[in-house]
C-alpha cells in the first residue's frame, strides 16, 4: 500500500504515461533534429560547399535559425500542454494540503529525468542519425570522395545549447505552473480561455496586400539600395523591408481564425467553430504564424533539388553541342586527332569535330569603385577604355563551330547570349576592343546578341579585326574552343569521363583559375590593392574555390573551374553527384522544418480539444448531434492546419516566382525555370497529401480525447 | 471553531472593481452543520474560497479555533489545508489515477501520516459512507453519487475541524443527492464533524442546523432549524428566498 506522497506521483505517472510519453518524444524529437542538422550544418564537408559569406550559407543558417525557432516553439508548447493536462492533479495536491515545495520538489525530480533523459538520448543520437540519413544517401543516390561525413566536435556545442534552453524552458514553466497563486485558477486551468480583440473584417484583404506587398518591397529592396542608390546596406537592414509581409501574414491568420473567410450567410453555420478559435486565438495565431514560417522555411529547402535538377535537365538537353571545352594556346591538350583516337578506344564515334582560334581582348566598360563614407560603402562607376577581358571568335570560326553564318563588317561585334537569352553577368554591349599587349585598338559597335548556349558569353568579330587584333598576342592571350558530337551520345559517359581526366592531368598549375580569373582586372587590382582576390593564394581567404585538380569530382571544381569542358553525358550522369552536398542539406532541412510543423499543428489541437471539452459537453446538452459536433471539431483542427499550410505554400511560391522573375536578364521567367517550378509543384503535392495524413490523423486523435465518433460518410 | 469577521472580498476585471464580499461575519460552532445559500453572485463561493485560504481576502478575519488565518505563511496554510479543514468539491476533483481508497488516503500521504490506522480508517469511513464495495475500483468506474461519498470520506480522513463543502449536490441526481446529505449527517453524528456547506438547493440546506442566506455580499439573514422539522425548515428557507425576491 503506498503511503509516500511520491509513491502517489509515481502512480499519477504511470496513469498518464501518454502525455510523458508524448512530451519526452518531443523533446527527444527536437534535440535530436536539431543536433542532425547541426551535425551536417558544422561538418567540414558541407561547410567546404557553402563560401563564408555566400548565399547558400546564408540560406543554411537563416533555414536553420527557422528550425530552431519551430522546435524552441513546439517543445514548449508540448511542455504547455503537459502542464496544463496537469493541472488539475496539482490543483487537487495543492487543495488537499500539498505544499508548494513537496509538489514542486515532485515535479521538479520527474523533470530532471524526463528532460535530461530525452535532451541526452536526442544529442547522443542525433549525430548517428545524420551520418545514417548521410549514408543512405551516399548509398543509394551518389557517393563520391567528397561526399565523405566528418563531424565537427562544435556541432555538440550547439545541440547543448538547445538542450539547455529544452529544460530550462520546462523547469521554468513546471515551476510557474506550480507557482500560481490562486488554487482555484490551477484547478480550473483547463477550462481557461485566451481573450483576444475583435478584429475588423478588413484584416483579411489589408493583411494579403501587406503580405505581397512586403515580399515584393523585401526582395526589391536589395536592388534598389545597390543599384538605384549605389550604396551596400547594412546587414540585417533589408530583412526590416520583409516587415510588411509578417504583419501581413499576422493579419491573414488573425482574421482568418478569428473571423473567418466565409460570408455572413454561413455564419451560423460555422458559429461554434469560429467563436471557439476566438478565444484561443492568440496562441493559435502564433502558432499557425509559426507553422506557415516553418512550411515556406522547408518548401524553400524542398524546391532546391527539383528546381536545379529540372533547369539543370532541360539546360544539358538543349545544349546544341554533345561536346565542348576550351584551352589555353600554352597547353598542351587533346585536339581532333587525338580525340579521335581516344574515341575509338570506347567505341565511340566522332562527328562534326571543330576547332576554331579564340583571343583574349581587353574591353571597356565601367569600372566599380567602392568607397567607405559615412553612412558605410558606396560605390560609383567609372568608365574606362580598359576594363576587363572577353574571349573573341571571329565570324568564320562561330560559323565553323555552330554552322551558322555571320555577316559582321569590320569595327561590328555581336556578344553570344544562352539560347533563352536570359544569363545575367554579361554585358554584350562594348565600344573598344584592345589588344592588351600590343596596345592596337579598333572602336565597335554591339550589335543584337547571338544566341548559341555552348559558346556563352563569347563575341563575334570580323575576320579582318580579329586577324589584326591577334597579332602579338602572347599564347596566354589565346584560346582553343573546341566543339564536337557524338553518335549515341548517351552512351559515351566512359569515353567523356576518360576525355575529361586527359584534359584535368595535362592542365598546367597556371590554368587551375576560379571562373572569372581575368588578367585585365588583375592588374587593375594588383595596381590599387597590391593582390588580386581571384589569384590562388589568396581565393580561399576571399571565399572563392581554390581549384585543385585532384577533386575533379567535387561540385566545387565542376562549378568553378574556368575550363571546365562541358560534356553533356558527363554533366548529365555526375549531375547529382556534383551536387550531392547541396541536395541532401537541404532535404534535410526540409525533413527538419515539416517535422516541426507536425508537432506544433498536432499539440495546438490537442490543447484546443482539451480546452473545449467542456464546450463540447455543454453542446451535448443543448441536444447537439454527435455529426454537428464533429463537424466542428473538425473546422477547428482543419484551420490550425490548411491556413498555414496554403498560405505557407502560397508564400514561398509567390516569392520564388519573384526570385526568377527577377533574377532573369531581361526580366522573365525562362522556359528550364518554368519547367522547374512545375516539378517544385509536384513536390507541393507531394507534402499536401503528407500534411492531410497528419491532418487526420490529428483530427482521429482529438476526436478521441472528445469522445466524438466520425459519423458515417463523414470526412 | 470558525470565526469570520467582517470580511471584504473584491475582484478586478479589466479596470473595473467588483466587491464581491461586503463585510461578512458569521460564526460556527463546533459539531454545527451550516449552510450558506444566496442567488448567483451574492458571494457564497467566494466566502467559501477564502475561508479555504484558496484566495486571499482584502480584510477582515478568519479565525480556525485559535488560529488567524490570514497571519500564516504558505507552508502553515498548506498545513492547515492538510490537517485542519477538509474539502468536498462540486466537481468531486478525485484523480482518476487512484482507486477509492487511495483517493480518501490522499491527504493523509500528502501530510505524511499515513499508518496502518489511517488505512484501518480509511476502511472505517468506507463501510460508514456504504462505499466498501467499491474502494478498490476508479472514479470513472462508479457513480456521481458514489464519487461524492468517496469525496466526503476523503474530507474527513485527517480528523479535519472543518468540513468545507462547495455545491456537493450540484452535479448529482435526487437519489444521490440524499446520500451524500445523509454521508454529511453521519459526518457529524458518528464523528463529531463541523460541517460548513455552501448550496443553493434548499432541499440540501434543510438538513442543516443553520442557514445563512447571503445577499449582494453581505448577510441578509440567517434562519435556525431547531426542533423544527426538515420538510417545515424547507418551507420556511423558500419562503425566504421568496421574500428575499421580492425586495
Amino acid at each position: 500500500m503506498m503511503r509516500h506522497f511520491s509513491e502517489v506521483y509515481a502512480l499519477m505517472r504511470r496513469k498518464n504515461k501518454k502525455q510523458y510519453a508524448l512530451l519526452a518524444g518531443c523533446c527527444f524529437f527536437s534535440v535530436l533534429l536539431i543536433t542532425a542538422y547541426v551535425c551536417i550544418m558544422r561538418a567540414p564537408t558541407i561547410l567546404n560547399v557553402l563560401p563564408e559569406g555566400g548565399d547558400s550559407r546564408k540560406q543554411v543558417m537563416m533555414i536553420f535559425a527557422l528550425a530552431v525557432l519551430g522546435c524552441a516553439v513546439f517543445t514548449t508548447y508540448a511542455s504547455g500542454l503537459f502542464f496544463r493536462q496537469k493541472s488539475r492533479e496539482t490543483g487537487v495536491f495543492l487543495a488537499l494540503g500539498a505544499s508548494r515545495a513537496q509538489v514542486r520538489g515532485e515535479l521538479y525530480r520527474e523533470l530532471g529525468v524526463l528532460s535530461l533523459g530525452s535532451c541526452a538520448a536526442g544529442a547522443v543520437l542525433g549525430g548517428p542519425l545524420a551520418w545514417g540519413l548521410w549514408q543512405v544517401f551516399r548509398l543509394c543516390v551518389v557517393d563520391t570522395e567528397e561526399m565523405r561525413l566528418v563531424f565537427d566536435p562544435h556541432a555538440y556545442l550547439w545541440s547543448l545549447s538547445f538542450s539547455a534552453f529544452v529544460i530550462f524552458m520546462m523547469f521554468f514553466l513546471g515551476g510557474r505552473s506550480v507557482k500560481r497563486t490562486n488554487i482555484i485558477d490551477i484547478v480550473q486551468e483547463s477550462h481557461k480561455s485566451e481573450p483576444i480583440r475583435d478584429v475588423p473584417r478588413w484584416y483579411g484583404p489589408v493583411g494579403i496586400g501587406l503580405l505581397l506587398l512586403g515580399v515584393f518591397v523585401g526582395y526589391m529592396s536589395s536592388s534598389f539600395f545597390v543599384l538605384v542608390l549605389h550604396w551596400y546596406p547594412p546587414e540585417g537592414l533589408t530583412g526590416i523591408f520583409y516587415i510588411p509581409a509578417l504583419v501581413g501574414l499576422y493579419m491573414i491568420l488573425l482574421h482568418t481564425v478569428v473571423n473567418g473567410w466565409n460570408s455572413k450567410k454561413k455564419l451560423y453555420k460555422d458559429l461554434i467553430a469560429t467563436s471557439q478559435m476566438r478565444f484561443q486565438g492568440r496562441q493559435t495565431v502564433r502558432n499557425m504564424l509559426v507553422m506557415t514560417l516553418l512550411i515556406a522555411g522547408a518548401y524553400f529547402g524542398s524546391f532546391y533539388a527539383p528546381m536545379l535538377g529540372t533547369g539543370s535537365m532541360i539546360s544539358y538537353d538543349t545544349r546544341p553541342v554533345d561536346y565542348v571545352y576550351n584551352f589555353r594556346a600554352d597547353q598542351d591538350l587533346p585536339l581532333e586527332d587525338e580525340v579521335r583516337t581516344m574515341a575509338e578506344e570506347y567505341g565511340v564515334t566522332v562527328t562534326d569535330f571543330a576547332a576554331v582560334p579564340m583571343i583574349r581582348l581587353a574591353v571597356d566598360g565601367d569600372h566599380m569603385i567602392e568607397e567607405e563614407g559615412p553612412v558605410g560603402t558606396t560605390w560609383r562607376t567609372e568608365y574606362e577604355e580598359v576594363v576587363s577581358s572577353e574571349l573573341f571568335l571571329s565570324a568564320s570560326g562561330y560559323e565553323e563551330l555552330t554552322g551558322e553564318p555571320v555577316d559582321l563588317a569590320p569595327g561590328e561585334i555581336r556578344g553570344v547570349m544562352d539560347a533563352e537569352g536570359s544569363r545575367f553577368a554579361f554585358s554584350p554591349n562594348r565600344n573598344l576592343v584592345t589588344n592588351y599587349i600590343t596596345k592596337e585598338r579598333i572602336s565597335v559597335t554591339s550589335l543584337e546578341p547571338l544566341r548559341y548556349d555552348s559558346l556563352f558569353a563569347r563575341y563575334v568579330m570580323n575576320d579582318e579585326d580579329f586577324a589584326a587584333l591577334s597579332a602579338g598576342l602572347p599564347d596566354e592571350w589565346r584560346e582553343t574552343q573546341v566543339c564536337f558530337n557524338v553518335e549515341n551520345c548517351a552512351e559515351t559517359y566512359d569515353f567523356a569521363k576518360a576525355l575529361f581526366n586527359e584534359i584535368v592531368d595535362r592542365s598546367t598549375i597556371e590554368v587551375a583559375q576560379f571562373s572569372g580569373w581575368d588578367p585585365v582586372v588583375r592588374d587593375w587590382y594588383i595596381m590599387k590593392e597590391g593582390i588580386y582576390f581571384l589569384d590562388r593564394e589568396h581565393a580561399a581567404e576571399a571565399g572563392f574555390t581554390v581549384i585543385n585538380y585532384d577533386q575533379r569530382d567535387s561540385s566545387a571544381f565542376r562549378m568553378d573551374w574556368q575550363y571546365m569542358p562541358a560534356f553533356r553525358i558527363l554533366d548529365k550522369a555526375d549531375f547529382v553527384k556534383t551536387t550531392a552536398v547541396f541536395i541532401i542539406l537541404f532535404v534535410f532541412v526540409a525533413v527538419v522544418c515539416f517535422s516541426a510543423v507536425f508537432v506544433i499543428g498536432y499539440t495546438r489541437c490537442m490543447t484546443i480539444a482539451l480546452t473545449n471539452r467542456k464546450v463540447y459537453e455543454d453542446l451535448r446538452h443543448l441536444g447537439a448531434s454527435n455529426g454537428y459536433i464533429y463537424r466542428s471539431v473538425r473546422g477547428q483542427v482543419k484551420r490550425v492546419f490548411l491556413v498555414p499550410a496554403l498560405v505557407g505554400t502560397g508564400l514561398i511560391y509567390i516569392f520564388y516566382m519573384i526570385i526568377l522573375y527577377f533574377n532573369g536578364s531581361p526580366l522573365g521567367i525562362t522556359p528550364s525555370e518554368a519547367a522547374g517550378l512545375l516539378a517544385a509543384l509536384a513536390v507541393v503535392a507531394a507534402v499536401s497529401v503528407l500534411i492531410y495524413a497528419v491532418y487526420r490523423m490529428t483530427l482521429l486523435h482529438v476526436c478521441k480525447q472528445l469522445a466524438v465518433r466520425r459519423p458515417k460518410g463523414g470526412q | 471553531m470558525l470565526t469570520v469577521e467582517n470580511l471584504h472580498k473584491s475582484y478586478q476585471v479589466g479596470k473595473t472593481s467588483y466587491e464581491v464580499l461586503k463585510g461578512v461575519s458569521l460564526e460556527v460552532e463546533k459539531g454545527e452543520f451550516v449552510a450558506v445559500m444566496g442567488p448567483s453572485g451574492s458571494g457564497k463561493t467566494t466566502l467559501l474560497n477564502c475561508i479555504s485560504c484558496y484566495i486571499p481576502a482584502d480584510s477582515g478575519s478568519i479565525r480556525l479555533g485559535e488560529t488567524e488565518l490570514a497571519r500564516l505563511d504558505e507552508n502553515a496554510l498548506a498545513e492547515v489545508r492538510n490537517k485542519k479543514l477538509g474539502f468536498v468539491f462540486q466537481d468531486f476533483l478525485l484523480l482518476d489515477g487512484l482507486t477509492v481508497r487511495q483517493n480518501i488516503l490522499l491527504p493523509s500521504i500528502i501530510g505524511g501520516m499515513t499508518t496502518d490506522l489511517v488505512e484501518n480508517r480509511a476502511d472505517q469511513l468506507c463501510d460508514v459512507f456504504g462505499i466498501s464495495a467499491i474502494r478498490n475500483k476508479y472514479p470513472a468506474e462508479i457513480s456521481g453519487g458514489e464519487k461524492q461519498r468517496t469525496a466526503v470520506a476523503r474530507a474527513l480522513i485527517n480528523h479535519p475541524l472543518l468540513i468545507l463543502a462547495d455545491e456537493p449536490t450540484g452535479n448529482l441526481d435526487s437519489k444521490s443527492t440524499r446520500a451524500v446529505i445523509r454521508s454529511f449527517e453521519q459526518a457529524q453524528n458518528a464523528l463529531e464533524a463541523t460541517i460548513f456547506m455552501v448550496t443553493h438547493d434548499s432541499f440540501a440546506a434543510s438538513f442543516c442546523d443553520r442557514v445563512v442566506i447571503l445577499r449582494d455580499g453581505v448577510v441578509w439573514r440567517t434562519l435556525e432549524k431547531g426542533a423544527t422539522g426538515r420538510e417545515k425548515f424547507q418551507d420556511q428557507l423558500l419562503d425566504a428566498i421568496r421574500e428575499m425576491g421580492r425586495e
